[in-house]
């Protein structure tokens, strides 16, 4: 991308030439032609033109340091993001006085004041008027504490930092070397220098003019594009061809709701009292044909404690069924804290025969046992050794059939037999801990 | 049925619950039976009518907007997930209401019966699906499977597969193995305990032996021969090119066996439980090896296979068949693989002749045949849009529309060919499918980058589109309900105007990539912590369960044989495809980081490179290709921000004594990259040679380290250090722009200008123009 469009580098270029007319008639043209937007751009490509002092002409270089001044006239000198190259030309003693001593002018110093006036004359007159024993330079220093920014110029790192200003600096690179430009590099080094000065210096300069780009050439670095994301042979999709899934007709519409009615009225009344052993068959019929059926058939946990005291059979079917289901956990739950009693036991120990319970669940009601025949002895002294017995009897049971592991409970139980141990199964349990240890 | 609706407007005045109940009911099967022979307007009168009867029971309406579905030849799919949403949302409404409170005891389940939602969630998740919605469906579907042990067995067996083919497409192998676990427990071991199962049995064994039958007879097996035939013939000569593949598929068209299976009539099968005529016992050994191909245990998959051939011999065996292609493609034994799918006979069938192109397309990459597979892959789409003009009133045809899948193929295969445009028209398209996926992103911003080198893309990254903040959104996907989340995931794509491949599509692309991957190494994290007490009790009754199987099974082989999934394999590949997944993801996150910190280099804004760059290296475990370019990005970010000193630090990184280079990765470090990925696969050279071509090569990655120290160096003044470091590059990379360009500037500086003239003239890559010199681009 160039920095300037072809139609501005001719008016520039036309500008740059006006050395008979006066300056400040140049500058109005100048601002006339060009909006604000466009003076970075266009000092840019004069300020590297200036670099090279044999590129333009002496007054074309005049003309060129007052529009760089004018566009950054506005704000203060150090703003002016051209004010280094400016000070070091005012201050660069191989260039002719009369630019310097127009340069500063243009910065306004001590003695140089009289820019309004010069402005008046032509760039050509200016310098014939120039009065050659004018002395009084001062030194580089002076000048950028005066004016001088600190800050970066127009570039923002270092590569390009160091392409446009050791290019400045460094004497011993060959006079019309624009460094700016990898393309203006070449095409002056083997023909700029040899025909200069001669009419290849208008073709030149619009040709630099017009092929400037912002960048400068500076040393490049290498960056290696990441390599693709390999490939894994399961990227690629292999098909399948899946099952059809198709939208199903929902044939459960104004269906006959009645499923399972006669085993939910019988359940309700299982709630109540125990069921006659046809009633209970019927419902172990109806389960048995209908596996789902259990999930519909209405007890819920809050209803199983009881089920549980009126017809314990059909509470371990019913919980027997339910195994799998993922309420299971409440329906234990419901179980552990209803009040122990003989039925909640029995249905306990045979659920342990039919099913895997939890070990979590049997620890916890062998806990609730216990604690239930302590809690029992402000009560009924015969209640109490009843239920003791009861426990016993469970605990063995579970002892026997390899439900539990004694070693889980072990404290727990014995501290049970030795409070209980005037009742002879809790003297008996306590045996047969001693003969397991 | 008029006569019927007046009858009981005639007894209206004895009308009791009963009757109301009778002739409902009876309307009810008349539906029914007109939906299963395809008459819709007829079934859908007849629903209206009931709908009058009952009003706004929620069946009634779930059952109109299913045969309004069919009625419009299921071109509204939206719609229908409107229409089905409604219904369940109202079904739960009234399901809330306290009934127990109104008539305790008996009657709360019937209630509550009426209410249940169970089959219209299924058909949304249904429609969910043919949408490619995976993941959606799977969490539609879910809150069904938690509570699955209630419903009707079809209905579970329904969902259940439902969830299978869901958790594949998603790659979900837990949710697969959860699922899994719950059918083996159910149908695998206790299998045909059921009245119901019992039947079933029956009636697909009839399917069964009409099938062998029409497989033994002469003409299909002739076909199987000279299937066989034209595979070797084609394997064996020199070239495996298109050409061949184009006869072998000729000779299969004139060898198609005259009885071929004609495909049900779906719409006789409609809203018949069809899936119950599915052998299960068969359908969950399939899904078992489906399951060890997703978590790559191919020895395990060998073995189950073999099985399912076993109990598919006298059945349908082209699945089993199917999976055993693809079980020798993913084992790397590409001829083999092209003789089992050229054997599964699925060519032969229109509804899948797409999925066999495309999967021969897949071999044929793998070997590295781009041209064949191009051929092959756009035949596969070809197949599927005649399936779908065909047949506009089928069913399913959304679900058996493969094309997006196969889109993505393209994709990637375009890519590899260099053809980035073509790619990333492909990939977009497949975006819908796949926009969850984090690698979609980086294939597409892999495409942005390969334009750029190509020069491709169009110029206009003007600064206004390389800020970050603005970004657009563009387009709402016609059917996704992607959540906008703030420095989140871009939503592209959808039906909309996907913008053309640039930088800052690619940067887009990347960061959409890498939320993706955070979400789900995240809820990988958070699913391993935080498990619900109720599922801990569970997994322990499970396990305990397993554990003894498992104790059982001290000679395992037999059992297993048998069928049981053994569970601490099945856990232990579970464990592996984890493993291997996890350093996917590693190694995606490592190739995101490096993709950022180019892009952001490309786009100019060193300090997010440098972010990016700096992640890469903190990623412990790091491939080192990886942080070779991690370095180097690190490096040119610190150099444009004016930090040469630390930029130094990380080139040093690789010094050897004072002026020397290591090389900074092997050609190996490629080698345990790519085995990482697929440590399962035999023929490594022929997928290894696809990639090579185009990767960075460690005498590159050398000289690249030479040429920036030496940049570097000169940009600080130190010539004479910088000098002998060009010269090391150019002599490794001669033609390198970058290096000559900085050994230009060198020579410039030092005053050595013919040095710098004639070092142009020598570079290839320098084009003397009149009147403009230019160098060309790298």
């Amino acid at each position: 991308m160039t920095i300037m469009k072809m139609e501005e580098t001719a008016i520039v270029w036309t500008l740059l030439q006006s050395d008979l007319r006066p300056i400040q008639d140049v500058l109005a043209e100048f601002n006339s032609k060009f909006t604000r937007s466009r003076y970075f751009p266009v000092c840019s490509s004069l300020s590297i033109l200036l670099q090279d002092p044999m590129i333009l002409r002496s007054t074309d270089r005049l003309i060129a340091f007052a529009i760089m001044h004018q566009c950054y006239s506005s704000v203060k000198p150090s703003l002016n993001p051209f004010v280094s190259e400016m000070i070091n030309a005012a201050c660069n003693e191989q260039a002719e006085k009369y630019e310097r001593a127009f340069l500063l002018h243009l910065f306004q110093w001590n003695s140089y004041n009289n820019a309004k006036e010069i402005f008046k004359l032509s760039a050509a007159d200016y310098i014939k008027t120039f009065d050659p024993s004018t002395n009084d330079f001062p030194e580089l220093g002076e000048l950028q504490r005066e004016y001088g920014n600190k800050a970066d110029g127009p570039s923002s790192h270092m590569f390009a930092d160091y392409a446009l200003k050791k290019l400045l600096h460094d004497p011993d690179v060959p006079r019309g070397c624009d460094p700016n430009s990898p393309e203006f590099d070449v095409q002056v080094q083997p023909g700029g220098i040899s025909k200069i000065g001669s009419g290849d210096r208008n073709e030149a300069i619009s040709g630099i003019l017009g092929s400037l780009t912002m960048g400068g050439l500076a040393p490049r670095w290498i960056r290696p594009c990441p390599p693709r994301y390999p490939v894994h042979q399961s990227e690629l999709l292999w098909i399948d061809p899946d099952n059809k899934h198709e939208l199903v007709w929902d044939d459960k519409m104004c269906a006959d709701t009645s499923r399972g009615a006669t085993v939910r009225d019988l359940l309700v009344k299982g709630l109540k009292v125990t069921l006659s052993p046809t009633e209970q068959e019927d419902i172990t019929t109806a389960l048995s044909n209908d596996p789902k059926l259990v999930y519909h058939c209405g007890i819920t946990p809050r209803k199983l404690p009881q089920l549980v005291e009126h017809n314990p059979q059909i509470a371990v079917e019913i919980l027997t069924k339910l195994i799998n289901s993922p309420e299971i956990v409440d329906y234990f739950t419901a179980l552990v804290s209803m009040e122990m009693s003989l039925h909640s036991m029995e249905v306990v120990n045979r659920l342990t025969t039919a099913v895997e319970l939890p070990k979590e669940f049997i620890r916890m009601f062998i806990t609730n046992c216990i604690s239930s025949c302590e809690n029992a002895k402000q009560q009924d002294k015969y209640m109490q050794n009843r239920l003791v017995r009861l426990v016993c009897v469970f605990l063995q049971s579970l002892i026997r059939n390899n439900i539990i592991d004694v070693k889980d409970l072990f404290i727990e139980v014995q501290a049970f037999c030795i409070d209980f141990s005037r009742v002879r199964e809790a003297a008996g349990l306590f045996r047969l801990l001693k003969t397991l240890e | 049925m008029d006569s019927i609706s007046s009858d009981a407007a005639r007894d209206g005045s004895i009308c009791d619950e009963a009757i109301v109940l009778s002739v409902t009911s009876a309307l009810a099967k008349d539906a029914l039976s007109y939906f299963q022979s395809g008459k819709f307007h007829e079934c859908i009168d007849i629903l209206i009518q009931l709908n009058h009867k009952k009003r706004n029971d929620p069946k009634v309406l779930h059952n109109i907007a299913i045969a309004e579905y069919f009625k419009n030849a299921c071109s509204n799919s939206k719609k229908l997930l409107e229409d089905l949403n409604t219904v369940k949302k109202q079904s739960e409404e009234f399901a809330k209401e306290p009934l127990e409170a109104v008539n305790p005891g008996s009657n709360v389940s019937v209630s509550k019966h009426q209410f249940d939602s169970t089959i219209t969630t299924l058909n949304i998740a249904v429609t969910w699906f043919h949408l490619h919605q995976y993941a959606k469906c799977l969490s539609i579907l879910d809150p069904l499977f938690l509570n699955i042990e209630p419903l009707d067995e079809t209905i579970a067996l329904q969902i259940c597969f439902l969830m299978l083919d869901s958790a594949l497409a998603c790659h979900d192998a837990v949710k697969f193995l959860e699922v899994f676990g719950h059918l083996d427990k159910s149908f695998g071991v206790g299998f045909g305990t059921h009245e119901e199962i019992g039947s079933t049995m029956q009636l697909s064994s009839n399917q069964v032996s009409k099938t062998s039958s029409l497989l033994s007879s002469s003409a299909a097996s002739d076909a199987l021969k000279s299937d066989l035939a034209a595979a070797e013939s084609g394997l064996c000569e020199e070239g495996l090119e298109y050409d061949n593949v184009l006869a072998e598929i000729e000779a299969e068209k004139r060898m198609k066996p005259v009885g071929h299976i004609p495909a049900n009539n779906l719409l006789k099968t409609i809203g018949e439980r069809s899936i119950l005529t599915v052998d299960v016992k068969l359908e969950l050994q399939l899904y078992k090896v489906r399951f060890l191909l997703l978590t790559r245990n191919v020895k395990l998959a060998k073995r189950e296979v073999k099985h399912a051939m076993n109990i598919a011999q006298k059945r349908d065996s082209s699945m089993a068949l199917l999976l055993k292609s693809q079980l020798e493609y993913a084992h790397g034994n590409h001829r083999k693989a092209i003789k089992l799918l050229l054997v599964s006979g699925i060519q032969k069938e229109l509804r899948t002749s797409g999925i066999f192109n495309n999967n021969l397309g897949c071999i044929y990459y793998q070997l590295g045949k781009y041209q064949a597979a191009s051929v092959l892959f756009s035949k596969a789409l070809r197949n599927c849009s005649s399936l779908r003009k065909d047949n506009p009133v089928k069913l399913f045809s959304l679900s058996q529309d493969k094309s997006l899948l196969i889109t993505y193929n393209c994709g990637v295969l375009y890519l590899a060919c260099g053809k980035p445009l073509l790619a990333a028209q492909c990939f977009q398209k497949a975006s819908l499918v796949f926009c969850r996926q984090p690698l979609l992103w980086l294939r597409i911003a892999e495409c942005c980058i390969l334009a750029l080198q190509k020069g491709l893309l169009e110029e206009g990254n003007t600064s206004s589109d390389r800020s970050e903040i603005r970004v657009h959104v563009i387009g709402k996907g016609k059917w996704r309900q992607l959540m906008m989340e703030e420095n989140g995931f871009v939503e592209l794509g959808g039906s909309a105007q996907w913008p053309k491949l640039s930088l800052p599509l690619a940067r887009v692309c990347l960061s959409n990539s890498m939320y993706l991957l955070n979400v789900s190494l995240m809820n990988d994290y958070s699913k391993s912590d935080l498990e619900s007490p109720l599922s801990v009790m569970i997994n322990e009754t499970k396990e305990a369960s397993w554990s003894d199987h498992g104790d059982a099974d001290t000679n395992s082989e037999l059992k297993e044989a048998k069928g049981g999934m053994n569970q601490d394999i099945i856990q232990n590949s579970l464990s592996a495809y984890k493993d291997i997944r996890r350093r996917e993801n590693h190694l995606l996150k490592q190739a995101l980081l490096a993709n950022m910190a180019y892009v952001e280099l490309e786009l100019e804004n060193p300090i997010k490179a440098l972010s990016a760059a700096n992640s890469l290296l903190q990623l412990p475990d790091c491939s080192k290709i990886y942080v070779f370019l991690g370095h180097i990005y690190a490096a040119e970010a610190l150099c444009l921000l004016n930090r040469p000193g630390e930029a130094g630090a990380h080139l040093s990184a690789y010094l050897l004594g004072q002026e020397d280079f290591k090389l900074p990765f092997a050609q190996e470090d490629f080698d345990p990259w790519r085995m990482n990925m697929s440590s399962d696969c035999e023929e490594t050279s022929d997928c290894s040679t696809g990639n090579a071509r185009d990767s960075l090569k460690p005498e590159e990655a050398r000289g690249a380290l030479f040429a920036n120290l030496a940049a570097l160096f000169a940009t600080q003044g130190h010539y004479d250090q910088a000098r002998p470091f060009i010269q090391h590059a150019l002599a490794l990379l001669p033609s390198n722009v970058q290096a000559t360009i900085t050994a230009v500037y060198i020579d410039l500086m030092v005053g050595r200008s013919e040095d710098a003239v004639a070092r142009l003239k020598q570079c290839t890559r320098v084009s003397f123009v009149p009147g403009r010199l230019e160098v060309r681009a790298s």
